[in-house]
């Protein structure tokens, strides 16, 4: 069967996206093609906006604007205390609890030699020049509690320490509303370990 | 854990064999290459979704047919059926348990717990340290997800690690180098864990192995197990301290071989029997003893530890051995409950007190006869 050139093409582009598999990509491609000409431009714009508007914050490799990032620009958070993630998706995950008031460090990724990511290839750098810039009391390490994340929290914790600043590192334990008897032992065994004092 | 039932479809040579099982003793008897250790196998790959000796699954279809199939009805507090399909076309496995469909291989494994006894378990006493831990590994592992998450945890700091190993190797600077130390600090974050749990386990185990050596051999030969961790440990010390002191020592060392010489997955069991090394001094007849044993031993334990009673699955257990012993073993099963065991019809049997609900199964030319 022989399908126009500009659909296939459609088809093709689509397709690369994450979980999205050839035939939800024809679907897609379809349905932008029985769409109206304002959506499919608004949808277009709004792609071409990401990459030209949206670039990463020159002081914490968050997403941003301008120059700095709204969490960076603010006057109302706390400057002193600097949250360290893997990723910006790591950022939104927490400024959605509206529990923390400190600003953030991107490294964008954790250690990881096999995939040849050495201190060198993350934000680490900038980090310890923030330390120089400015007034710093206290770091949170907020990797995952993976192989890799624990082992960048190692590094960075031993890097840290002899400039004097108070470190610490997100909690692991039991998921909020969640059954004690239907969470998996290693998580349990560890919120045992870190149990707190009421 | 009672399995009452199997089906099996193309698997190894059976191309439709049905087996109804006693819930006492199933001696499973045929001349060479009638497929009695394929009905072990095809109870095992039932349980854990994960054939014995070979990685590729495509090993086990019967030869020039696409699609196999394992049914079986277990008894438990509920009965319940599982089913297992594999296309070797498409290299697909599919599970269903209860005519659910199962998509996480992790929501089967411990469901059936499953103890083999294979004549490959000679490697366990006669091999490679490598064998003695995934002896050990795979027991604990059974009773403990805990463990084994923090195995596979160890491993994958292992790989991460080799690789840093192997770039230091190539460019020395600093920066690698503290690389290098958050990578043994994490080394001995998880590695520490593992010790320890296998020194618990050890502990335990060995009251285990002296219980079956006793009923097995009835005379003054005792057995032991020690756990050597960290190059020659055998006691509950400061690991921490002498696991970084053996980091720091051997790090030229790593660097120059690329590779991890220090660490938990270097560790070895010595098996003793009246404190005499077994693997050095023990004779044939003592090897296969203790092999027996330990998988009485990982029965019992797992029994105790987890409240459900495994499948005991025998693949030739009185081959090497002795009239008085085999005698010893087959009563012996009475205390386990339901097993499957083969015997080849060359075999004299005459001494298996064959009681009225065990079951023999004869297997002759892909026909099956229950005796």
């Amino acid at each position: 069967m022989q399908i126009a050139e500009p659909l296939l093409i459609a088809i093709e582009e689509l397709s690369k996206l994450p979980s999205i598999g050839k035939k939800t990509a024809q679907r897609l491609a379809l349905h932008l093609l029985k769409s109206n000409t304002e959506d499919v431009d608004s949808l277009v714009n709004a792609i071409k906006d990401l990459k030209t508007k949206i670039h990463f914050c020159s002081r914490c490799f968050n997403l941003a604007t301008e120059e700095l990032c709204e969490v960076c620009k603010s006057s109302k958070r706390d400057h002193s205390l600097i949250c360290v993630v893997e990723e910006a998706s790591d950022v939104i995950a927490i400024e959605k609890t509206h529990e923390f008031n400190g600003v953030y460090h991107v490294l964008g990724g954790v250690l990881s030699p096999l995939t040849g990511i050495g201190p060198d290839s993350l934000k680490i750098k900038d980090l310890l020049k923030r330390f120089e810039d400015e007034e710093i009391k206290e770091i949170l390490l907020a990797l995952n509690p993976d192989t890799e994340g624990e082992t960048t929290t190692l590094y960075l914790a031993k890097l840290i320490k002899p400039l004097g600043i108070k470190i610490t590192r997100i909690a692991r334990g039991l998921p909020i509303g969640g059954d004690l008897e239907f969470a998996d032992e290693a998580t349990i065994g560890r919120a045992v370990l870190g149990r707190i004092s009421l | 854990m009672i399995l009452s039932s199997v089906k099996l479809k193309n698997f190894r040579s059976h191309k439709e064999t049905k087996l109804i099982f006693s819930e006492r003793l199933n001696y499973i008897v045929g001349g060479n290459g009638q497929g009695k250790t394929s009905i072990l196998e095809s109870i095992y790959y039932l349980c854990t979704t994960k054939s014995i000796n070979s990685n590729f699954d495509g090993e086990v279809v019967r030869f020039n047919e696409n699609e196999l199939e394992i049914i079986g009805s277990f008894k438990d507090y509920s009965n319940s059926e599982a089913r297992i399909s594999y296309f070797l076309n498409s290299n697909k496995k599919i599970y269903f348990l209860n005519g659910k469909h199962i998509t996480r291989a992790a929501d089967i494994i411990g469901k059936f717990p499953v103890v083999i006894l294979t004549p490959t378990d000679h490697s366990i006493t006669q091999g490679a340290p490598g064998e003695r831990r995934k002896f050990v590994d795979s027991v604990i592992s059974q009773a403990s997800e805990t463990y084994l998450k923090n195995l596979l945890d160890y491993n994958k700091t292992l790989r991460q690690k080799a690789s840093l190993l192997a770039q230091l190797k190539e460019t020395k600077n600093k920066t690698l180098f503290d690389e290098l130390d958050a990578w043994n600090s994490k080394m001995i974050a998880s590695g520490k864990e593992i010790i320890i749990h296998r020194l618990k386990f050890i502990r335990k185990f060995k009251d285990f192995i002296k219980d079956s050596f006793k009923v097995i051999l009835n005379d003054d030969e005792i057995p032991g197990v020690e756990y050597m961790f960290l190059e020659g440990l055998s006691q509950e010390e400061n690991i921490e301290d002498i696991f970084f002191k053996l980091l720091h020592k051997r790090k030229d060392d790593e660097i120059r071989r690329g590779s991890n010489l220090v660490g938990p997955h270097r560790d070895d069991f010595v098996f003793k029997i009246n404190d005499v090394d077994l693997k050095t001094y023990g004779s044939q007849g003592q090897h296969k003893t203790f092999q027996v044993v330990l998988r009485f031993a990982q029965f019992f334990y797992l029994k105790e530890i987890t409240g459900k009673a495994p499948i005991f699955l025998l693949d030739d257990v009185f081959g090497e051995l002795d009239a008085k012993r085999s005698i010893r073993i087959s009563e012996y099963l009475r205390q386990v409950g339901q097993a499957f065991i083969t015997l080849t019809d060359f075999t004299d049997f005459s001494f298996l007190q064959k009681e009225d609900d065990d079951l023999v199964i004869k297997l002759n030319n892909g026909q099956v006869v229950y005796a």
